[in-house]
């Protein structure tokens, strides 16, 4: 009863603590153990990570099954970081991670304006044929895509000839086109009043003019949802690369690497987890750094389905 | 190949002409107008995502779709024939023969049916305790969020340790001390999909809490001091102002979570295997499309999935908007 | 400030992706343009970074040397199959509606008759007649009585046992000595070891990998005692599975898993680590645990010490079987009609020199009878598993709708503890099979 009290005292309304009573002391005492026990209870798969990461296999074998599977391998202080160390240096890693912040930051830019433009014009424009383009849209988001891959590999393959190196296009450019983002888009556009545009239009500003300078300025919540949302799809996406970039090992991004290395024979659970924290980190600190706009870019949007 | 394509794209643009026709004739009704630059200014911002939508997105889910009324078999592409609804025929012949995808509807319902509600409260939960107003909530966010950036793999690998049916499993020798004999918690079919409810749920929920807090920011504070000043109680704030105010919010996160637990496929894959009690629906489809190669059955399950999500997403739409 | 830093930030971005341009631009030559040579493609299932991938790339460097003259050049790709979604078998698939298969593929044995079956394989029974005695016999990949595939490694399984444990239970080494003997030992042996070791093990008496039903590993460790017990997963051709997978023989081995399920001799709830923490008395697994076991120190055997490896047991009535199949080659059904340079490239893969240098990196037994020859001290594991394979080994059935059979092996294995009547259970479960693999 008394949990559920502080929840709803949680509900928006301003705490203003005038003073101090012992009630509110131990409300708050209540509230922070709550919060660490929950939080405990998100957090113990990057512990786990993180613990079984510094371990070697008879280590982890032996702490199979005791609390000691949470923490750091102690015992051996001196090589903690040795499988880390393994990565970066006989993996080289860091090679695949430059790769896939390469795609990403192209994704990103043209995702944003491609995406960005047509949420624009959904939102803005009388144009005939709108409801269509909306009704696809939403379409779109519902039909699962889990069994077009092999279509989309005959479709970049055979339809666009696209060969030899410059099949790094062939990861980029399904990349770049997104329709939720393009909802996203056109949701956030459609909550900004007429009047900034019109003021600009009054300036003898283009429409281009007008989306580049007025209206993706006055959207960075959602422009930082998206671009969070493209980092994650190319950091995380690894079969399709791995089927474009068959002929170029070098070519490929951090997951096709990672899913390579952690295929190899004789390789140590240790390893394999260190990779998947290698691999969630960036992930983690993006959304950590960005999750102010993206709450702001949700809230804004107003989501209306 | 080629010539499909250039079939679909010239159906693609009658409809959309077609569309477009119509939508001319109403202006005309209704004596509003388009203006003639203006539109082209809009169709040529709209144009790249237009074209890129149509051969990245559509045009393999078209094709994926299509196969429903074909034979093809994963390894022998160069021998497809039409068959037309035979394979949909089988498909219900199956579902009323109570065969291995009448479970695997059973199960999809009941996660989806246990899931949405569950993650929809955990989310509004943590939401709530994420919105008060000090000093650590936003630490604490930070943590409720952690596992969405955690890979299904690994989070599935990890429950799997903690649900280890062995004595020395972490919940099973927490059950220890409380006297309960050891429990194989996935192979059990009264368990195990709860479980994978239960972790499910855990693993998203901090998504649609962003969500949630984010519709929270947008309730104006004065209808709570407004409302406190008339002397209304926590609980009535919450129904009267809290509820009504995230209406947006719960629309949008029930249609997207329910989208997302009517594809999953990765936790019983990785957690129990192919088994009767834990197969889902996509799961059946990855495994006659993709292991048995029946891509033709298994898009026409893909195809009958897409009908109906798209018929509830509608309906749910309707009803939630109204009320 | 901000501004300083917004500016430095895409200076950064531009300056990354920048980096990156040569690459791109570079290399750009794909696929056959190579002066005038004929080239022959193969596509392996492991990385480079792997040891059994460096040890291919140093055969097919080897192979252009070698042929440089006659200017054929091989060219070689390398997908790792990774276990849950295979990009090596997806990107097969689209390499075949593409049109673009290449020579020679890499594919694990019981795929053999789907991939016959389906036009992916060729006939390489002309080929390489002259050679196949070369092999240990149950190795090589047949289909319909054709030869579709040959291997460089074989690999095969046992059980794993705590030399300390069986000590303590009273085990005697002559005792062990006799199971690993000219015959192996039979089922009732195998029982009053578990009922012996049951005292002294703190979990289950042997490991059988009953927990293992997520992929291929409990149909592949766990096939032989099928067969060893007298029964057939299929018919001949593999079109049949009603009247085989349900057949007696096949009921008394699901009832032997029972039995040690019911005896409390095994479990589904052991797993490795209660092994290498001297546990478990006997382990069952492939010949991959031999390095592990010897190079990783555990709890129960320090210094990679204290453990034998026993054969599969086998039921009195029945014919002795142990588990074979790794990878093989296969020349595929492509576009080249000619198959002349394919050919030299597979002969060049299996030789027993190749066969030597692959060996040597991965550890596994080889397929070729001459490369294991005096290879392995009398008494090592290795030898063991290589007389093993010679005198009981049989292959996974061929059969089209294999991936079926797994699938319902595993369904069977986990759901063995619930059904009271295994002959009716395994007669529902080949019903199903059945109207499944009719549509092959």
């Amino acid at each position: 009863m008394k949990k559920k009290k502080v929840l709803l005292d949680g509900s928006g309304n301003e705490i203003t603590v005038v003073k101090k009573s012992s009630k509110r002391v131990v409300v708050n005492v209540i509230y922070y153990t709550c919060g660490a026990v929950l939080s405990l209870f998100f957090l113990f798969p990057l512990i786990y990570m993180l613990a079984v990461s510094t371990k070697s296999d008879a280590s982890i074998a032996a702490s199979a099954g005791t609390l000691e599977m949470f923490l750091p391998d102690f015992k051996n202080i001196g090589s903690m970081f040795s499988n880390y160390k393994k990565l970066f240096v006989e993996y080289e890693i860091g090679k695949y991670a430059l790769n896939s912040i390469r795609y990403a930051i192209i994704v990103i830019v043209l995702n944003v304006i491609i995406n960005g433009l047509a949420g624009y014009v959904l939102a803005k424009f009388r144009i005939p044929g709108k409801k269509f383009f909306t009704f696809i849209i939403l379409f779109l988001i519902v039909v699962p895509v889990e069994t077009s891959i092999v279509p989309l590999y005959m479709i970049v393959k055979q339809l666009l000839n696209i060969k030899g190196t410059a099949s790094i296009l062939g990861i980029i450019l399904p990349a770049t086109i997104s329709v939720f983002n393009m909802f996203l888009f056109m949701q956030f556009f459609q909550g900004i009043p007429k009047d900034y545009e019109e003021a600009a239009r009054m300036d003898g500003a283009g429409n281009l003019a007008i989306f580049f300078k007025i209206i993706l300025p006055l959207s960075k919540p959602i422009v930082a949802t998206v671009a969070v949302f493209c980092f994650i799809g190319v950091w995380n996406d690894y079969l399709w690369p791995t089927m474009i970039l068959v002929n170029y090992p070098d070519l490929m991004p951090i997951q096709s690497a990672l899913t390579t290395i952690q295929s190899i024979e004789g390789i140590t659970t240790g390893e394999v987890m260190a990779s998947l924290v290698i691999t969630s980190i960036p992930i983690f600190i993006v959304y950590v750094a960005a999750q102010k706009y993206i709450v702001q870019g949700f809230g804004t949007a107003g989501l209306k389905v | 190949m080629t010539k499909l394509t250039v079939l679909i794209f010239a159906v693609m643009a009658a409809v959309f002409l077609g569309v477009v026709a119509y939508d001319l004739a109403r202006a005309k009704k209704t004596h509003t107008q388009f203006h003639i630059k203006h539109c082209a200014v809009g169709f040529l911002m709209i144009g790249p995502a237009v074209v890129l939508s149509f051969v990245f997105i559509m045009l393999p889910i078209l094709f994926s779709l299509g196969y429903a009324f074909t034979d093809y078999q994963l390894l022998t592409p160069d021998k497809v024939k039409f068959i037309g609804f035979d394979n949909i025929a089988d498909i219900f012949k199956e579902i009323f023969s109570g065969g291995e995808l009448l479970t695997a509807i059973k199960n999809t319902a009941i996660f989806v049916v246990c899931v949405v509600p569950l993650q929809i409260i955990m989310a509004l939960g943590l939401a709530l305790f994420c919105s008060r107003k000090v000093r650590g909530a936003a630490i604490f966010k930070v943590c409720f969020f952690a596992p969405v950036v955690i890979s299904l793999t690994v989070t599935s690998y990890l429950w799997l340790t903690i649900l280890d049916p062995a004595e020395t499993g972490l919940f099973n020798s927490l059950l220890g001390a409380f006297g309960i004999p050891p429990q194989d918690f996935l192979r059990d079919p009264d368990t195990a999909m709860l479980w994978i409810v239960l972790l499910s749920a855990w693993q998203g929920c901090g998504y649609q809490m962003l969500i949630f807090l984010s519709g929270l920011t947008n309730i104006r504070s004065d209808l709570y001091e407004a409302a406190r000043l008339d002397g209304a109680n926590a609980w009535k704030r919450f129904v009267n102002i809290t509820v009504p105010g995230l209406k947006s919010s719960v629309l949008y996160i029930t249609i997207t979570v329910f989208i997302g637990a009517c594809r999953i496929m990765v936790q019983p894959m990785l957690m129990t295997g192919y088994q009767e009690h834990t197969v889902t629906l996509s799961y059946f489809m990855y495994k006659q499309g993709y292991d048995f190669g029946f891509v033709g059955k298994s898009s026409a399950v893909a195809l009958l999935m897409t009908i109906f999500i798209g018929l509830i997403t509608f309906i749910q739409k309707k009803v939630l908007s109204e009320k | 400030m901000n501004k300083i830093l917004k500016i430095i930030g895409a200076v950064a971005c531009v300056a990354v992706v920048a980096s990156g341009i040569p690459a791109w631009v570079s290399g750009a030559e794909d696929g056959e343009s190579s002066g005038g040579n004929t080239v022959v493609s193969v596509m392996f299932h492991v990385s480079t970074s792997s040891k059994e991938g460096q040890a291919y790339k140093k055969r097919i460097d080897a192979f252009n040397e070698h042929y440089k003259e006659q200017k054929i050049k091989a060219q070689a790709t390398y997908i790792p199959r990774t276990s849950g979604s295979s990009a090596n078998e997806t990107a097969l698939t689209a390499m075949k509606s593409e049109g673009t298969l290449p020579d020679i593929i890499t594919f694990d044995s019981p795929k053999c008759s789907y991939y016959a079956s389906k036009d992916i394989l060729y006939n390489i029974t002309n080929m390489v007649s002259d050679v196949k005695d070369e092999f240990i016999a149950s190795s090589i990949n047949y289909y319909e009585d054709k030869i579709y595939g040959l291997p460089v490694q074989e690999s095969s399984a046992g059980f794993y046992y705590n030399k300390n444990l069986f000590r303590q239970a009273g085990i005697s080494d002559k005792e062990i000595s006799e199971y690993g003997d000219e015959t192996p030992w039979t089922y009732t042996e195998f029982l009053s070891v578990c009922e012996r070791l049951s005292s002294v093990c703190s979990t289950s008496a042997v490991d059988m990998r009953f927990k293992a039903t997520t992929d291929e590993t409990a149909p592949y460790l766990l096939y032989p005692f099928v067969y060893a017990s007298g029964g057939e997963f299929c018919s001949k051709d593999g079109n049949t599975v009603t009247g085989f997978f349900d057949s007696d023989e096949t009921a008394s081995a699901f009832g032997f898993f029972k039995t040690l399920l019911d005896k409390k001799y095994s479990s589904y709830t052991v797993d490795a680590n209660d092994f290498y923490n001297g546990k478990v008395g006997m382990f069952l697994s492939s010949g991959w645990t031999i390095p592990d076991l010897r190079n990783k120190n555990y709890t129960a055997f320090p210094g990679g010490e204290g453990w034998g490896l026993l054969p599969y047991p086998y039921e009195a009535e029945g014919k002795a079987a142990s588990a074979t199949g790794s990878w093989s080659f296969g020349i595929t059904d492509n576009h080249h009609k000619d198959k002349t340079a394919a050919r030299m490239l597979l002969r060049w893969l299996v030789t027993d020199e190749s066969s030597q240098v692959i060996t040597e990196h991965t550890g596994m037994i080889s397929a070729k009878k001459a490369v294991n020859e005096g290879r392995y001290a009398d008494g090592s594991p290795e030898a063991m598993l290589l007389k093993q394979l010679a005198t009981t080994g049989k292959s996974r059935p061929a059969m089209v709708g294999y991936a079926v059979l797994s699938t319902t092996f595993n369904q069977v294995i986990n759901d063995l503890e619930k059904s009271s009547d295994i002959k009716s259970f395994l007669t529902e479960k080949a019903r199903t099979m059945q109207a499944t693999i009719k549509d092959y």
